[in-house]
């Protein structure tokens, strides 16, 4: 009987997965055009041998791989140190996080109240969320500049409030690199939480309340669980772009602490050696793959475990 | 023991003002089955959502067993609700929503454990108590969300049409289930309907509403036999209301010899005339009763009784409402035209309608 049942449910969802697999054929489809093939010439390129003048020749190379590996000599001339990339790959991901973890603080907040006001002018709201996505990803950061360098918005206002007697040094900080992080991706974190606090059911936090619960307790066990895959959404929308973001560090912190993104973007410039730029491209995937493999697997047994 | 004194609700303000509950007095009783009944948008759901705590009134008081509740938050009332749309929480196991209110509170673990599954055999759910809240049937959510609001020990548990998503089948068992569990916890129970049948049912104490207003509070059988006004007659059970004129301890029906009743009173003055279609004797003259005669205008058969539609000679018509057993006398054709008889017991007279009716 017991069996029997199991086994009906099992060929059920085998048939409700067969079902979204089909459904989802247009969109792979694109994602092998766009994503795969852009992916599969990385993977070759990171395969040759560097082009005097940039390029590549087409002669197999494993140098590339090796220089990822195994530090050598880069842009001076004394030995390279021995964990350089480590470290920057490093400082790469503790910006990510950070930049993940203010924009949750920050975006969270604003979805809930956007999406908490009447269905009228909600879409007021979400417009102007995302009026910033109509300019350049390079005029939003050097707008950002404006505000806070040494001459800029805030510090005139400061002084001509008599509140401070110099400008204060906010340019080329790791704060005024997170200020615009935060700022760029902010909108990437607000837009899937909003979808999802938008279809919570408000009549389940009324249950809740009426069962005893405090707002915490509320939040904590009904309203959280049921919008998470909204704030996993979002944070990996936002963590694995700012993981590779290279214009936003470079224009805020002036260049002084290398990204990820600024190595790789130096190897296809200055550095000339489009192998290992590929091949450290193509290992920044590797990982983010890896970590969003683990990650969603946490989260999504996570939630189910405790429920 | 909740007393509900003037309590009113208006949403919106000025010109938009809507008045959801005008000036409502009841007092429920501790142990009581007690039911809102009223059509779609009388204020029932507003005035549970007002014990429950989640709306506050504009007007009047809650008082449970003598302490006003209107300050606390509904986290904090000892009443809990059974939703109409049930509001289980869809990533939850049944066993995890039925604890979820002991849980809220700090109960100790296995408190919660114990309660849960006392209460999930009380409503026989103990079976699926791993399974999702999501994957249960319209009958299982039921049960569980009656379950989820029991296990907090409620003074008061409110149900908002908690069988009205339920197919007719299960309702009934439902029904039956729900009275039984009532009486035997002594646990007091607002209930709400706009299912008369369900009401006059289930109910110690039926309160009628229409409007915002307390119609009448009556238990099922006064409030079937001894409707208070027009609203509630019609509203409760099929009914016959006739044109006639009280005065003088008699009572006329327009055309018909006077009837002696003492309800009659002494002033004179147009009354509607109440009486339900099973008093109506039909094909009989019967003692003690009004008589006149009717044309059998329709036959309508029901099972264990038939309907019948007369036309009067005055130009009114009646429904009647004959047993459809072996020993009952008379057979009817349409058509034809059969004398009938209107018992004094059975005529009520309603106030008149003026000021209700605005
Ligand atoms: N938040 C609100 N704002 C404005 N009007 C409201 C609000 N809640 C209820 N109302 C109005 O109050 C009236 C009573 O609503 P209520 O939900 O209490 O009706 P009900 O008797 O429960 O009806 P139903 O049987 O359809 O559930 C309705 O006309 C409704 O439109
Ligand atoms: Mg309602």
């Amino acid at each position: 009987m017991l069996s029997e049942a199991a086994s009906g449910e099992a060929l059920l969802r085998r048939a409700e997965t067969r079902r979204r697999w089909s459904l989802a054929m247009p969109a792979l489809i694109v994602i092998s055009l766009f994503s795969i093939l852009p992916l599969a010439v990385m993977v070759v390129y990171s395969f040759l041998t560097p082009g005097t003048y940039g390029n590549v020749e087409w002669q197999f190379s494993l140098d590339g791989w090796f220089s990822v590996i195994f530090e050598r000599d880069l842009f001076d001339d004394t030995l390279g140190l021995a964990d350089a990339h480590l470290s920057i790959l490093g400082r790469s991901a503790l910006l990510a996080l950070a930049t993940t973890a203010l924009t949750m603080v920050f975006g969270l907040p604003t979805a809930w109240f956007i999406a908490t006001r009447p269905v009228a002018s909600r879409a007021y709201w979400m417009f102007l969320i995302t009026v910033p996505f109509w300019t350049n990803l390079l005029v939003r950061t050097i707008a950002i500049q404006e505000v806070i360098r040494a001459d800029g918005t805030i510090n005139r206002l400061l002084l001509g409030l008599g509140v401070i007697d110099a400008p204060i040094q906010m340019m080329f900080t790791n704060g005024a690199v997170l200020l615009g992080m935060t700022y760029v991706y902010l909108p990437l974190m607000v837009l899937p939480v909003y979808a999802a606090i938008e279809k919570f059911d408000f009549r389940l936090a009324e249950a809740a309340y009426d069962l005893h619960a405090s707002r915490f307790y509320c939040l904590r066990r009904v309203i959280f669980p049921l919008i998470r895959p909204g704030v996993i959404a979002g944070s990996i929308l936002v963590f694995i772009p700012a993981l590779g973001a290279y214009v936003t560090p470079r224009l805020m912190g002036g260049g002084r602490a290398m990204m990820w993104g600024n190595l790789i973007d130096l190897q296809f410039g200055q550095g000339r050696n489009w192998p290992l730029g590929a091949a450290l491209s193509v290992s920044l995937t590797l990982l983010v793959m890896i970590a969003l493999v683990l990650s969603v697997r946490r989260f999504a047994g996570g939630g189910r475990a405790d429920g | 023991m909740l007393e509900i004194k003037s309590l009113s609700k208006t949403f919106g303000a000025g010109v938009a003002a809507y008045h959801a509950l005008r000036s409502v007095d009841v007092t429920v009783e501790d142990g009581e089955f007690f039911t809102l009944l009223g059509p779609s948008g009388c204020g029932k759901t507003t005035l549970l959502r007002l014990i429950a705590g989640f709306e506050q009134p504009t007007g009047g008081q809650l008082v449970l067993d003598g302490q006003d509740i209107a300050a606390i938050p509904p986290s904090r009332r000892p009443v809990n609700t059974v939703f109409q749309s049930y509001a289980l929480f869809p990533h939850m196991t049944v066993a995890q929503n039925v604890a979820f209110g002991l849980e809220a509170r700090g109960t100790p673990a296995r408190d919660v454990a114990a309660r849960v599954e006392e209460v999930l055999q009380l409503v026989q759910m103990d079976h699926l108590r791993d399974r999702k809240s999501a994957a249960l049937s319209g009958g299982q959510q039921q049960r569980v969300a009656l379950a989820r609001a029991l296990a907090p020990r409620p003074r008061i548990l409110l149900l908002d049409e908690p069988l009205s998503a339920l197919d007719l089948k299960l309702r009934k068992e439902m029904q039956a289930e729900l009275k039984r569990l009532q009486r035997e916890m002594g646990l007091t129970f607002i209930f709400v309907t706009h299912d008369q049948d369900e009401a006059l049912t289930m109910s110690d104490r039926i309160a009628v509403m229409e409007g915002g207003r307390l119609q009448q509070v009556a238990a099922p059988r006064d409030l079937y036999d001894h409707p208070a006004n027009r609203f509630v007659a019609g509203f409760i059970g099929e009914t016959n209301l006739l044109p006639g004129e009280a005065g003088n301890g008699q009572l006329r029906l327009a055309g018909l010899a006077p009837a002696p009743i003492a309800e009659a009173g002494a002033e004179s003055g147009a009354v509607t005339v109440m009486i339900r279609p099973e008093h109506v004797v039909v094909g009989q003259e019967a003692a003690n009763a009004v008589h006149t005669s009717g044309r059998v205008d329709e036959l309508i058969f029901f099972g264990t009784d038939t309907h019948v539609k007369l036309s009067l000679p005055g130009g009114g018509s009646l429904t009647a409402r004959t047993q459809n057993s072996l020993h009952s006398g008379t057979h009817l054709t349409e058509g034809q035209t059969v004398p009938l008889s209107l018992p004094y017991e059975a005529l009520r007279i309603l106030p008149d309608e003026a000021a209700h009716a605005v």
